[in-house]
């Protein structure tokens, strides 16, 4: 699959494998993909972030972001549906932290590195670059580039897309700040986030 | 699309006594992602306080092979 990519978007793998070392994460999930690809200049993912106004925003990203861990990666949609059955989520985490330690939930669930060193995608970041290649494809689209997988990362449902939602990059508007009103993308009918 | 989604996921909690199964679908999908982070952080504790896989799993009530082959390697 990768050989299909651009310089641009190996650039962003590889940038994320360095963002989840410097994190100390044990695996590397979509939210270290959206980092790498912020780190990104002048390429066509930069150009539509900035279009939207969410290049300037990075730290209020971050924090957003950094929020999700410390709920276990669980998303605000996952708490609204959790509080529709009754069960407060931050209220859980609270609970959690008072026992355990601030941020108890924060690496759960996550499994150790693996013996040989490898550190491991996540299955939804695997998503993220199928879905990716995918939606180059559905566009017509030879190589996958970094713009493919800022739409897959806004595509793929969970904490990362909705992070970029909240700082107004849904799918839709990164669409259309990359290719004009029209879009044209075929819904990418993309999996669920792990 | 994700905010239509995000809307809508509040909406439908809000509406909560409707009987649109997406409701209680998307309620034990979080519920699910919500268990397995609070056996891990308690799978870590009891080990990290000496607890033998077979206390884990009598607690979880699960065999000593299934809580060693999903949190053996934490």
């Amino acid at each position: 699959m990768f050989e299909r990519f651009t310089e641009v978007a190996r650039g962003v793998v590889t940038g994320a494998v360095v963002h989840s070392e410097r994190l100390g994460a044990d695996e590397i999930t979509e939210e270290h993909l959206l980092l790498a690809l912020l780190d990104r200049r002048g390429t066509r993912a930069s150009f539509a972030l900035a279009a939207l106004g969410v290049g300037d925003r990075r730290e209020a990203l971050e924090a957003a972001l950094a929020e999700s861990r410390r709920r276990g990666g669980l998303s605000k949609a996952d708490a609204a549906a959790l509080a529709g059955i009754g069960i407060d989520l931050g209220e859980v985490v609270s609970k959690l932290e008072e026992a355990h330690g601030e941020g108890a939930m924060r690496s759960a669930g996550r499994r150790g590195r693996h013996w040989t060193g490898h550190r491991p995608f996540v299955p939804g970041a695997k998503a993220v670059l199928t879905s990716a290649l995918r939606i180059a494809r559905g566009r017509g689209d030879r190589h996958i580039g970094d713009e493919h997988l800022l739409l897959a990362l806004a595509a793929h449902r969970g904490v990362v897309a909705e992070a970029l939602a909240d700082h107004g990059a849904t799918y839709t508007a990164v669409e259309r700040a990359m290719y004009g009103g029209a879009g044209g993308g075929a819904n990418p009918g993309l999996a669920e986030a792990g | 699309m994700y905010v239509d989604r995000m809307t809508e996921a509040t909406d439908l909690a809000e509406r909560a006594g409707d009987r649109d199964p997406r409701v209680g679908l998307r309620a034990v999908a979080a519920l699910r992602r919500l268990l397995e982070r609070l056996e891990a952080v308690q799978v870590r504790s009891a080990r990290h306080q000496g607890w033998s896989w077979q206390e884990i799993a009598d607690e979880l009530g699960v065999s000593r092979q299934a809580a060693h082959k999903k949190h053996g390697r934490q």
